[in-house]
């Protein structure tokens, strides 16, 4: 049947699509919800604009397609010296800016200084810099960084080189409102050619682009409002590529002529989070949180009454995984997995009995527990997020199973913003959210640090990363020393530990991993690399390789033939794997919210 | 006599009535002036905290950003700043685009004006037209299948119609195609400035003008004909028959004008907001527009953007209804008199 749909790929391409094409062009149309906020790569925050920006930039190190790990990009090869302390990088001669100009590792170092002398330039950056002592380019192609501490982290520096010949012109002042709009001048596969705000980013294919030229000629970007009217223009030829779909119209698009749909592997998951006992950076304590959540066996009795297999196919629809540590299983050598005697198994018999346990009886025949003292019901506040069905959905059923458990919950649905100031200030029991998780632990780690806890800023109590409020010495230490371990397998060894420390604690009960549901148009575009490989997303990846391997169908099989291959195999293969991956994970999905941001 | 000799000035009463509405139309400008600050920042949501989150940005960035929009400062400086830059005609920089107020406005400010102003247009036109018709041939064929297809159309949810019109004629159904884009307002790598450019706007514009359209057509044609028909059994319209005027000019001179008061004041309501624009129509469409621009900086909250916005949207209905009034006046002697 795959093989099939290939063919008819080769042979009919929809009238409409024909028409709608200038003639020698292959232009990409890929549909956003989410219009590109600015093209200054020191001002925009959305994932539509980090994905344009991977077009028009190229970063130091990039990463694998197919499992994440460090891959060469300007830098073709890097060394650390024997005290872990000093980076060299050796960068890539002969590549040119859009217009013409040489890169060289100066360009870099000026980039990098920028960001670490900057003050506005730190918002999207400062992170990646924060342990950065010194950044030289000594010639042309050398770049050397020396770091306070050791960090692995010396190669995940998200941060798009800029030529400094153009920003150099562009101080301090100027920079938090510059548009980067106008022949911006990029080394990416792709240059920005137009942009017209709420609509529209077109990029033309960089033909001399150092890892080979893309063979399509451009890429747009075209701005949805509403995921209907997205969908249709799939359906229709205007655009190539939607993501972010719903599982019904995703199951729908699996039976389309023309287009495939693809269930990828995804960096998020979701969970049910606690308060632990909200608590300043310094210790002191804030909020109203519910003392029995400060209690870890009432949340580890918790965790045994949430059934995740029933979340990922009743709200997910089956495009999900069941979940365990915070860490999301595509990142294979990072993921957590409990060993058979420490997992939470759905089990409300054995999560009662923990309750019982722990002193948390009903002794007034309410069917709802008390604290152990007799006082306190165990009536504890739910907030689910309006802007997510997944959220919805899913508190409804926990509510279901907490009843079960003698545990009463008063669900509220509030929107994202709302909710950040409530848990900011301690002024919850649970709630249900998710986060979507980068390569590098690092920072979603840092989430669970005594010091991520709220702060106080002239008289106001503001939210910082934690949201459970958790605070464990233990952990601290661990985190710290991950911070400044460089070999990757020792690194991971810790990960695994911090992640199994926090799923015995359990701030969070982490539900599942979804999946991103993204469809694209077969019968005119073929070639896609998933990420990871097999079983990713095809795009909106760390990195641009379907943006440079798509072609037509009909020229991926001629290619294929050139090579001495059987006609059509190739792509019948092509199209098989991506098929093969939307129907083994047909078993997923993932949630609508706007957590990318 | 000695009227002649000093003669002060004393303003009609119709001056003073104009007077009235003008410092009327003033005051309540200035009170959204004041009344928009206060309102967004009880807005849930920290602009620097939303702008940041999920994002590798340390706490001390965050107090950097927030800093930079000026909200560390006490409320009642930040109160005087704005008063101060918004009457020198600053709006100030959006927090979330990183440019001037006033520039994101004016992108947005003209596919609304066109798509509303013409679809207004034509909904009144079409509307009265249907309206006075209906009335005048009362329980005709015309009159009952219009009046059917005017209160189906008014039923119907507009974001329901708009889809429904962008699948059957955007996309196609069956073997009929789909003429018209799905969405956006021009297409890519075309010169607006150019007769292509114009006819790909046309044709950009075609589906999401014709909904509204169909939606206002409804309210214009029921509000005419019901008030039509209140005036065709005045005795005013028995005497103009008498005198002999045959049916068209009795229509025309005596009973539209006198019915046509209550219509104009919803075609002046709804200028106002010609500005502010149809959210769900530029939502279904994904028109570029300024209702869509509303929504998503409400989502940040980006204070100077959202009181840019609507201190606009204000103006537009301030001066529609002021217009209104005027138009009034003119339309119906005993406004002018009383």
């Amino acid at each position: 049947m795959v093989v099939l749909a290939a063919l008819l790929a080769l042979t009919a391409a929809p009238g409409v699509t024909a028409q709608e094409q200038p003639a020698g062009k292959l232009n990409f149309t890929v549909g956003i919800i989410n219009d590109v906020d600015s093209l200054n790569p020191f001002i925009g925050i959305l994932a539509e604009t980090y994905e344009v920006w991977a077009l028009m930039y190229d970063y130091l190190v990039g990463y694998s397609q197919k499992d994440f790990s460090p891959v060469p990009g300007l830098a073709e090869s890097w060394e650390v010296s024997d005290d872990e302390l000093t980076w060299t990088y050796k960068i890539r001669q002969g590549v040119k800016w859009s217009d013409g100009q040489p890169l060289t590792a100066k360009d870099a170092a000026y980039t990098f200084n920028r960001i670490m002398k900057g003050t506005f330039e730190q918002t999207n950056y400062g992170n990646y810099v924060s342990n950065i002592r010194t950044v030289e380019a000594p010639d042309d192609a050398t770049l050397v960084m020396t770091t306070k501490e050791p960090s692995p982290t010396m190669l995940r520096l998200a941060v798009p080189i800029l030529p400094e010949h153009v920003w150099k012109d562009i101080d301090e002042k100027e920079v938090s409102t510059f548009d980067n709009e106008k022949n911006a001048v990029g080394s990416g596969p792709f240059v920005l050619a137009e942009r017209s705000t709420g609509q529209f980013v077109r990029l033309t294919a960089n033909k001399e682009y150092w890892d080979g030229a893309p063979k399509i000629d451009e890429v747009v970007y075209r701005v949805f409002n509403n995921a209907d009217a997205q969908l249709q223009a799939l359906k229709k030829g205007e655009i190539d590529f939607a993501d972010g779909l719903d599982p019904a119209p995703f199951n729908s698009l699996k039976d389309t002529e023309g287009i495939t749909a693809v269930a990828g592997d995804y960096s998020g998951f979701d969970e049910l989070a606690f308060n632990t006992g909200a608590a300043l950076d310094s210790g002191e304590p804030i909020g109203d949180g519910h003392p029995a959540l400060k209690d870890k066996r009432v949340r580890q009795a918790i965790a045994h009454a949430i059934d995740k297999q029933a979340l990922v196919d009743r709200v997910l629809g089956g495009y999900g995984t069941p979940a365990a540590g915070v860490i999301p299983a595509l990142y294979q050598n990072l993921t957590f997995q409990p060993a058979d005697g420490e997992a939470y198994n759905f089990d409300l018999a054995e999560a009662n009995r923990l309750l019982d346990e722990a002193g948390y009886k009903d002794s007034d025949g309410d069917k709802v527990r008390e604290m152990p003292d007799g006082g306190r019901p165990l009536r504890f506040r739910l907030f689910a997020r309006q802007e997510s069905n997944t959220s919805q959905q899913s508190v409804q059923f926990m509510q279901g199973w907490l009843r079960d458990i003698g545990i009463a919950t008063e669900v509220k649905v509030l929107e994202e913003n709302r909710l950040t100031e409530i848990i900011g200030q301690g002024e919850f029991d649970m709630f249900e959210w998710g986060w979507v998780v980068e390569p590098d632990p690092d920072y979603q780690l840092s989430t669970f640090t005594c010091g991520s806890r709220s702060y106080k800023s002239g008289g106001d109590v503001l939210a910082n990363l934690s949201d459970s409020f958790y605070c464990n010495p233990e952990y601290d230490k661990l985190y710290e020393q991950q911070k400044v371990t460089i070999d990757p397998a020792k690194r991971a060894e810790i990960v695994k530990q911090m992640q199994r420390m926090l799923y015995v604690d359990a701030p969070y009960v982490v539900t599942f991993y979804y999946d991103e549901l993204q469809a694209y148009r077969s019968d005119r575009f073929a070639g896609f690399s998933a990420q990871p490989d097999p079983g990713g997303v095809v795009l909106f990846q760390y990195g641009t390789y379907s943006y440079r391997n798509i072609a037509t169908p009909q020229a991926t099989a001629a290619a294929g033939d050139e090579g001495g291959g059987v006609p059509l195999v190739p792509i019948a293969v092509g199209v098989a794997v991506v098929g093969a991956a939307g129907v083994l994970l047909a078993l997923r999905r993932r949630s609508t919210q706007d957590e990318r941001e | 006599m000695a009227a002649t000799s000093t003669r002060t000035f004393r303003p009609s009463a119709g001056q003073r009535r104009l007077g009235a509405k003008l410092i009327g139309a003033v005051l309540s400008l200035a009170f959204v002036l004041v009344f928009n600050f206060f309102l967004f920042r009880v807005l849930p949501g920290d602009p620097a905290k939303n702008l940041t989150r999920n994002r590798l940005v340390p706490a001390e960035q965050v107090e950097v950003l927030r800093e930079s929009f000026g909200l560390g400062r006490p409320l009642h400086e930040q109160f005087a700043t704005y008063v101060k830059d918004t009457l020198s005609g600053d709006l100030g920089i959006s927090y979330k685009f990183r440019r001037p107020v006033s520039e994101v406005i004016a992108e947005r400010i003209w596919p609304t004006v066109l798509l509303l102003g013409l679809s207004t247009l034509l909904s009144t036109a079409i509307g009265l037209w249907i309206g006075i018709r209906g009335a005048w041939r009362r329980n005709s064929v015309f009159d009952r299948v219009s009046l059917g297809a005017s209160l189906a159309l008014y039923a119907m949810p507009e974001f329901w119609l708009g889809i429904m019109l962008l699948i059957a004629f955007g996309v196609g159904v069956g073997s009929f195609p789909g003429l018209f884009p799905t969405g956006g307002l021009s297409s890519p790598d075309t010169e607006l400035a150019s007769l292509a450019g114009v006819a790909d706007v046309a044709r950009h514009l075609f589906l999401p003008c014709l909904t509204l359209t169909l939606a206002y057509i409804a309210e214009y044609a029921l509000v005419m004909r019901s008030s039509l028909l209140d005036e065709l059994g005045e005795d005013y319209l028995t005497t103009a028959r008498a005198k002999g005027l045959r049916d068209a000019l009795v229509l025309r001179r005596h009973a539209v004008p006198n019915a046509l008061l209550p219509t104009t004041t919803l075609i002046f309501l709804n200028l106002g907001f010609v500005v502010s624009g149809a959210i769900t129509i530029e939502t279904v469409f994904s028109w570029p527009g300024l209702g869509l621009l509303s929504y998503e900086a409400l989502r940040t909250p980006d204070y100077p953007l959202l009181q840019g916005v609507f201190l606009l949207f204000s103006a537009a209905v301030i001066i529609a209804n002021l217009l209104a009034d005027l138009l009034y006046a003119y339309l119906d002697p005993r406004v002018r008199t009383g």
